[in-house]
This record gives structure tokens, C-alpha cells and sequence, in this order.
């Protein structure tokens, strides 16, 4: 108990009360357009947060639909994409020279802009499910694993090979397989790497999943909200969604940061 | 070390479960609604009349039974983004769910039969589906299609608007430009081929094929109203379609945002047009005076095509420059829309449909309608008919 | 024979047989949809209808072949793309820097990092362009923000990685803190930084064009979204798809080659 009360009392009070403060301050100065004036911004490009809040609270049903879709769409890409970019980064240690080459050709796909990804996506599913509900699913995921399969296979390659002088030798001195080397060295070393590209990667599925439903087939989920209200010149509507948006992201963020302090605590 | 391992992995259990319960009490809360639409989707599909032989639609069918099918099937498209409220209006009028498959800027849903009634523009989709130039599908007489304008719930399109601020300010300005592109599509209607000619000069990459046959369908929306009475004034804004658009638009139109709800259901007329500045550009001998700003941007709805001919005659004869205006042509299709373009004064004048420019002043902006170029919907709903 | 043994296993070879390999997938591809879709191009065409259509003739508006048309709008995308990256990297750097010196700034700035990478590019579109009043400036601004992410959040980490024993040596020298950034902290986070800029490079490129497809007026995307819309020859689209990848790749090469030259140690150690 007196250990979770230091915790909280040094670092966490740090993390959470100052970005906090600096939100309260943010919220304020748009509430009372100071910021309208700094940016040069009017209220209708950029609404009042108590308006924005308004039309969260009236529509929180149909907001829920369209954040599961969402997060379904990002969720289940990230996973995809992060277990593929592993078995890339991990296949790259092996076969340093094939890997290399490999993962440079993979990082191609990462200059690819979404914009385009996202309807060859849609037009190779169309045959997968009669129901546009699912096939538009899986075409947003597949944009969604391209994207987040760079960052994890870049830092688990790094992870793996960039080893503590020596502990690779010291392993051989010991005639280590190279499963043990694996799974006692290079893995556990790789972990803080693994982190590093989900920081990456965690905002990068929720953007791309926003950005793939402009495109979908089937009108479901908040980036198409956004688009939709944006092209129709309802901006208080849109950033209630873009404020939805935003705190997807901070969520999963929060999550990812919590199973981070989790995972590497103990260590250095 | 081991026991330290374990702990982590319980830690981890604990958030993901945390997780897991939260997700599953939200989802619980919405739950009950989804389960309540369902029973409306059921009965809309017993209802669908057997008259369907072979995979498409018979030439004797009536409309109703063509929609009510599709629909029930969940095949009608639209590509919505503030395209869709004739659709629905359709869909209502035969008691189906106002509902509608994304359909994509191509017409491949429709040729795969993922689309079975899908929505297209006479002057462009229209034609790539019947003919068979480059990038067309070639279907020629095996489609028929349902018009908008005959099931009356035709809704008014390509207008020319501004906003009311900048009009007051530049009254002279803004009927200088009616008076010229009023010229430029009296030209282009009268010698269609040419106006393709210039609008495929100007950089347009839709093939000059396509051009010619969208500059003959964009001449007869120009050149017909809603009932199919032929118009000899361009640019005239007739009240009674403008309050069919008004009216199907104040019930299609559906925002989250109350405010502007509350705004939209308010709106008259005089909310969305002012029909001074086309009189007095129009009449008899009109004077047009100096224009207060003579450097003007228009931003079309859409990529540059023979849609917008008018306003590329105009340019091209020199009818900016007699009234003294140097004009500059925006094309569209970008995600800043042409609402949001001149809102932001980024550009003057602006090319949008008059329901989009509803549902933006529904949101707060200020923008008047000047002139209504397309006097009837463009909007079909094609099909492919069984041999 | 020594010479040609020496091709096969060099690393271009490696990168021509995954090239090779992906290829075979397409066309493996382009030929299930060719015999089962009435308009393959737009689902998949065959690669070979696409290099076709680099180098034919046929114009496709009033003046330009479709591969014209694509260079022509390069210059424009990848100028404010450089930019932007150069803008979004030094941003990037700076800010990972002031985030390590001052622990207030790293708590209060860093989760609203994240938060703006969140904000959809539609919805800070208007905002940004009612502050720039300009519509190419946005674009630079916009793929500026888009980019320096992944420089901050990989430079932030490189300068957290430096040893506690390192920093306890600098000040055991009572070196300033000047010193330790400069002969400690920006060295060894340098790796790190090109981790950032390997990945933001490609991404600069890629925010480019999709900031383009917002208003008409030129570039990549523009053309791109235009092709999308069907309102000129989709193997216009297929060639931008080619060309941003083929781009993207030689970015990140770029940054390799930069990373090389600027850090001796990795040269060794190859």
C-alpha cells in the first residue's frame, strides 16, 4: 500500500496532473475564444467545446456504433500488423541479408499513401462475404496491418540485433543454442523495442482505420462521420467525432502505456 | 525473477480484463437498440413482391416494384456525402428503410451485381455505363433507369452561389459574373461540341468522347425544368422546385447537431437564395455597373468537365473580361468542399447542389444561391434489365 | 564465376528476388481477377499493362500522356513534402530535446503529441487553412505535423537510452551540460533519430499526397483522387501507386545512406 502511495505521489502526479492542467488551460481559453483570436480561427470552423459536448451527449448511441466499428477496424489491425511485422523483424535476425532486403521492401508499402491502399483493399474483398458489412471490415483491417507492420518490424529487427557488448559472445562462450540465445537474449531485449513501435503504431491503426472508412463501402464508423460531416460543412458534428477520435487514440494510448509500465518495470 | 514473471503476466490479465469489462458494459448499453431495429429490417423484406424473374428487372416493371426489390435486398447505392436525399426521398415514398450501400466514384459495384440499383448522373455515369468508349462499360440498351425528376422527388443541383456578405459588398461584381456565365452557358448549350472542345483544351482529362456526350446531357438539364417544360432564360430560379428542394431536404437531411437542426427546420426561402442579382442582371438592358472587385475565383463541385462548360466558354470567349472580371476556375472533388471554400473566402463564388448548400447553412454559414443553373435533377437510378 | 557468384549473394540480388517475389504474387493475382472481373485495370491490372501505359504515347487530356501527367504533379507533391519533412524533423528533434532537458515539458507536451497525431487531417484541414489563409501553405503544414512524430517520440527514446553509468561519468569530468548533449545525449541518440527518420521520411511523402487530394490545384494526389473518380485513365492511379512507392523506397535509402555517413561507429561494425 505505502509503495503504490509513493508511486503515485512522484511520477504519477507528474504524468497526469500537469497534462491536465495544461487541457484545463486549452479548454478554457476556446471556451472563452481567447484561442479563436490567437489562431484567427471564428466559432464555426472551430466550435465551442460546450457545443462539441452537447452533441456527444445527444448522440451517444450512435456514437458508440460508430467507435466499436472503429475500434474493431483498429484493434484487429494492429494485432494482425504487429504479429506480422514481429515474425518479419524476427525472420530478419535469422537471415540477416534476406531479412534486410525484406524489410526494405516491406517499408515500401509505408510509402504507398493510404489514399491509395484503401480502394485496391476494397476491390480485392468484394468477393469475400455478401454482407458489404464484413468485406468492408476486412478491407479497412488490411489497410490498417500494412500500416502498423513497418514500425514493428523495423524496431523488433533493432531490438533483436542490437545487443549489450559482449552478451552475444558471452552466449557462445557458454555454447548456447541459438534457441536459448532467442528466447533468454534477444527477446527480453527486444521487449523495450516492441514498446517503442506500438508507441508508434498505436496512434498510426487508429488514424489509418479513420482514414480507410472514408473509402469503405459500408457508411459505418467515426472517421466516415468526420468526413461526412465535414463535406456537409457540419463542423460542431464533426468535432464531436474528431473529439471521439481523439480519445480512442488517448485510451489506447493509456492502455498500451499502463501494460508498458507493467511489462518493463524492474528494469535498468 | 520467476515469481516477479508471474506477477507481470497477472498485472497484465487484470488490464486486459479491465478492458474487456468496460468495452462489455458499453456495448451492453447499445445493445437494446440494435436489437429493436432489427424486427423493421425483417418486415421490409417480407413485404418485397415475387415478381422478380432471372437475376435483373423486366422492362414492364413500375418503379415501385424495382425499389421495393432492390431494397429489400440492400442493393440501391448511393455515394452519399450530401448526394443521397433524393434516394431516400425515393425509398420513403415506396416504404423502404432510407438505408443505401457506399457506391464508389466507378459504376464496378453495379457491373458486379453488388449494386442492383445504382445512382448515376445522366451527363457522366449514365454514359460510361451505355457506352463503350474509354472507360465506359458498354451496356447500351440492356439498362434502363428511374428519373428523379418523374417520381417528383427531384432535387435542384448545380446552382451558382456566394456568400451574403460578399454579395452586399460586391453587388456589381456578382452580376457582372451572373451576366457573363449566363452568356457562356447560352453559348455552350447552343454549340454543345465545341464547348466539349474547350472544356478538353482547359486540361480536363475525362476522354473527349465522354466530353461531348456529358456537354448534350448537361445542355438538356439546363434547358428543362422538373415537369419537362423547356426554359428559355438561363440561370432562373424557380421557386416551386426550389421549394420541392427545400421541403425534401428539411425531411432527408438528418443532423446530429441539434442547433442546426433546429436552424434547418426553420429555414424558408430567403434563408438559401436571392434572386435580386440575377433579375437585374438579366433584364432587358440591364447596367451592370463597375464590378467593386474585379479578381474572382468560382470552385466547381467536381473535376473540371463539361458540367461546368459554361463557366469555361465564358473564359475562353472572353465574356469575364467584357463585364471586367479576370476569373480563375477551381476545379472540386477535393474534401474541402465548395461550402467551406468560400465560407473561408479562399474563393468568391462556388458551383455546389442546393441541398448542400442547405445543410451548410443549417451549420452556420451564411451563403445565398445567385443563380440556378441545372433547372432538373441529374440524378437516375440505373438497372440492368434481364434479356 | 567468382563475379557472378558474388552478384547473387550481394544485397541488391536480395532485394531484386523479393521485388521478383512480389511481382509473381500480382500477376498471380492479376490473372484470377482478369478472369473473373469485367474491368480487371481497376481491381488488378497486369503489370505489364501498367508499364505499357508509362510508356504510351496516347494523350490523355488536351496535352499530356498519363505519365506526363504524373511527373508533372511530382514536382509539386514531393517539393512540399521536403518541406514539410524538414520542418516536421527539425520540429521533431528540437522538441525531443526540450522534452529531455526540461521533465515538465515531456509531461505536459507528450501526450498531446499523440492527441494531435490523432486529430484526422480532414478535421485540422479547415482550421489550418482559416489560419494560413493559403491552401499550399496547409499542405506544407499539415505533412509537417504528420511527420514529426515518429522523429520525436524515436530521438526522445534515444537520448533516454544513454547508460546511467555514462551520465554518472560526465559528471564525475564535471562536464556542463552543454557537454553531455553534445558529446553524449545527441551522439548516441542518433541511431535512434534515424530510426524516426527512416520511418517519417516515406510518411512525408505519403501525408503529401493525401493533403493534395483537399482541394483541386496540382499534385500527386489530386491526379490520384481524379483517376479514383474515374474522370481520367485509371492507369494514371496505378502509376502513382508505382511511383509514390518506388519514391517512398529511395527516402528511406536516402536516410540509410545519410545515417552512414554520419555515424562511424555503424560503418565499422558492418
Amino acid at each position: 500500500m505505502k509503495k503504490i502511495k509513493e508511486i503515485v505521489n512522484k511520477n504519477s502526479f507528474a504524468t497526469t496532473v500537469y497534462p491536465i492542467l495544461f487541457g484545463v488551460l486549452i479548454v478554457v481559453l476556446w471556451q472563452t475564444q481567447i484561442l479563436h483570436k490567437i489562431l484567427g480561427a471564428d466559432t464555426f470552423t472551430l466550435p465551442m467545446p460546450s457545443r462539441i459536448f452537447d452533441i456527444i451527449l445527444a448522440n451517444t448511441d450512435s456514437i458508440w456504433t460508430n467507435v466499436v466499428a472503429t475500434l474493431i477496424v483498429a484493434i484487429g489491425g494492429l494485432i494482425v500488423g504487429s504479429a506480422l511485422g514481429f515474425m518479419l523483424g524476427v525472420l530478419a535476425t535469422f537471415a540477416p541479408k534476406w531479412g534486410a532486403g525484406g524489410l526494405t521492401v516491406i517499408a515500401a508499402f509505408n510509402a504507398i499513401p493510404i489514399i491509395a491502399i484503401a480502394p485496391i483493399a476494397n476491390n480485392l474483398t468484394k468477393d469475400l462475404s455478401d454482407n458489404p458489412e464484413i468485406r468492408s471490415m476486412i478491407a479497412k483491417m488490411i489497410v490498417v496491418t500494412l500500416t502498423c507492420m513497418v514500425p514493428m518490424s523495423i524496431n523488433v529487427n533493432r531490438g533483436m540485433t542490437e545487443l549489450k557488448p559482449f552478451s552475444l559472445d558471452l552466449m557462445k562462450s557458454y555454447a548456447a543454442e541459438n534457441r536459448t540465445v532467442f528466447f533468454k537474449l534477444r527477446l527480453p531485449n527486444s521487449v523495450p523495442y516492441i514498446f517503442t513501435a506500438l508507441r508508434v503504431s498505436v496512434p498510426v491503426c487508429v488514424i489509418s482505420a479513420l482514414v480507410s472508412e472514408y473509402f469503405a463501402e459500408f457508411i459505418i464508423g467515426v472517421g466516415r462521420q468526420i468526413r461526412e460531416n465535414i463535406v456537409l460543412a457540419q463542423y460542431a458534428t464533426a468535432w464531436a467525432y474528431i473529439t471521439v477520435a481523439c480519445a480512442i487514440g488517448i485510451i489506447l494510448y493509456i492502455i498500451l502505456l499502463i501494460a508498458e509500465g507493467i511489462t518493463l518495470k524492474g528494469r535498468k | 525473477m520467476k515469481v516477479n514473471a508471474m506477477l507481470k503476466i497477472k498485472k497484465l490479465g487484470i488490464l486486459f480484463l479491465v478492458c474487456a469489462m468496460v468495452l462489455s458494459v458499453f456495448a451492453g448499453c447499445t445493445a437494446k437498440t440494435s436489437t429493436e431495429a432489427a424486427p423493421t429490417a425483417t418486415a421490409a423484406a417480407t413485404e418485397a413482391p415475387a415478381v422478380v424473374e432471372g437475376p435483373y428487372y423486366s422492362a414492364d416493371m413500375t418503379a415501385e416494384q424495382i425499389v421495393v426489390d432492390a431494397a429489400s435486398q440492400g442493393k440501391v447505392g448511393n455515394w452519399g456525402l450530401g448526394n443521397e436525399y433524393e434516394i431516400q426521398a425515393l425509398l420513403s415514398k415506396y416504404g423502404q428503410d432510407t438505408t443505401y450501400l457506399s457506391q464508389a466514384f466507378d459504376m464496378d459495384g453495379f457491373d458486379d451485381d453488388s449494386i442492383l440499383l445504382a445512382s448515376a448522373m445522366t451527363y457522366n455515369e449514365l454514359g460510361l455505363v451505355k457506352n463503350s468508349y474509354d472507360g465506359g462499360y458498354g451496356y447500351g440498351d440492356t439498362v434502363s433507369y428511374i428519373d428523379m425528376n418523374d417520381e417528383g422527388v427531384a432535387m435542384l443541383e448545380d446552382n451558382i452561389f456566394c456568400t451574403k456578405t460578399f454579395a452586399e459588398a460586391n453587388p456589381n461584381t456578382v452580376k457582372a459574373f451572373i451576366a457573363a456565365s449566363m452568356k457562356g452557358w447560352a453559348y455552350a448549350c447552343a454549340n454543345p461540341e465545341e464547348a466539349a472542345e474547350i472544356v478538353y483544351s482547359y486540361g480536363s482529362s475525362v476522354s473527349s468522347e465522354h466530353q461531348a456526350y456529358m456537354a448534350g446531357e448537361v445542355k438538356k438539364l439546363v434547358e428543362t425544368d422538373t415537369a419537362g417544360n423547356t426554359v428559355t432564360v438561363y440561370g432562373k430560379m424557380d421557386t416551386a422546385a426550389m421549394q420541392q428542394t427545400l421541403d425534401l431536404a428539411k425531411t432527408y437531411i438528418k443532423l446530429d447537431d441539434a442547433v442546426a437542426a433546429d436552424a434547418l427546420a426553420g429555414f424558408e426561402l430567403s434563408n438559401i437564395m436571392d434572386s435580386t442579382y440575377w433579375d437585374a442582371a438579366m433584364a432587358d438592358g440591364a447596367v451592370l455597373g463597375t464590378p467593386e472587385k474585379t479578381d474572382v475565383t468560382i470552385q466547381l463541385k467536381w473535376l473540371p468537365q463539361a458540367q461546368f462548360m459554361g463557366y469555361y466558354v465564358a473564359l475562353a470567349k472572353g465574356y469575364y473580361d467584357e463585364v471586367g472580371l479576370n476569373v480563375t476556375i477551381t476545379p472540386g472533388g477535393g474534401d474541402i468542399s465548395e461550402t467551406t471554400a468560400v465560407y473561408s473566402g479562399q474563393v468568391d463564388f462556388g458551383v455546389t447542389w442546393v441541398s448542400n448548400l442547405i445543410a451548410a447553412n443549417a451549420g452556420g454559414m451564411d451563403l445565398i444561391e445567385v443563380a440556378q443553373v441545372f433547372q432538373r435533377s441529374g440524378l437516375v437510378l440505373v438497372y440492368k434489365l434481364n434479356d | 564465376m567468382q563475379r557472378i557468384k558474388k552478384f547473387f549473394t550481394s544485397k541488391q540480388m536480395v532485394t531484386v528476388v523479393w521485388v521478383l517475389g512480389i511481382m509473381v504474387l500480382w500477376e498471380i493475382g492479376a490473372f484470377i481477377v482478369a478472369g473473373t472481373k469485367r474491368s480487371p485495370e481497376n481491381v488488378l491490372p497486369h503489370l505489364y499493362q501498367i508499364v505499357q501505359s508509362v510508356f504510351s504515347t496516347k494523350l490523355v487530356n488536351g496535352s499530356q500522356t498519363a505519365f506526363q501527367i504524373v511527373l508533372s504533379n511530382a514536382g509539386l507533391t514531393l517539393f512540399r513534402a521536403g518541406i514539410g519533412f524538414l520542418i516536421g524533423a527539425g520540429i521533431g528533434f528540437l522538441l525531443a530535446l526540450l522534452m529531455n532537458l526540461v521533465m515538465p515539458i515531456e509531461k505536459i507536451v507528450f501526450p498531446y503529441l499523440m492527441v494531435i497525431q490523432m486529430i484526422p487531417i480532414l478535421g485540422m484541414a479547415p482550421i489550418i487553412l482559416a489560419i494560413t489563409k493559403d491552401i499550399n501553405k496547409s499542405r506544407i503544414v499539415i505533412a509537417a505535423i504528420l511527420t514529426f512524430y515518429p522523429v520525436a517520440t524515436n530521438t526522445l527514446a534515444g537520448f533516454k537510452s544513454v547508460e546511467k553509468e555514462k551520465h554518472e561519468l560526465m559528471h564525475s569530468i564535471a562536464a556542463t551540460k552543454y557537454e553531455i548533449y553534445t558529446k553524449l545525449l545527441i551522439p548516441s541518440s542518433i541511431p535512434y533519430l534515424f530510426t524516426g527518420l527512416k520511418i517519417s521520411a516515406p510518411m512525408a511523402i505519403t501525408a503529401s499526397i493525401l493533403v493534395d487530394t483537399l482541394q483541386g490545384g496540382g499534385g500527386l494526389g489530386c491526379m490520384l483522387s481524379q483517376s479514383l473518380k474515374h474522370a481520367m485513365t485509371i492507369y494514371v492511379f496505378w502509376q502513382i501507386v508505382f511511383f509514390s512507392a518506388i519514391v517512398g523506397i529511395l527516402s528511406y535509402y536516402l536516410m540509410s545512406l545519410i545515417e552512414k555517413a554520419v555515424s562511424p561507429y555503424k560503418r565499422i561494425h558492418k
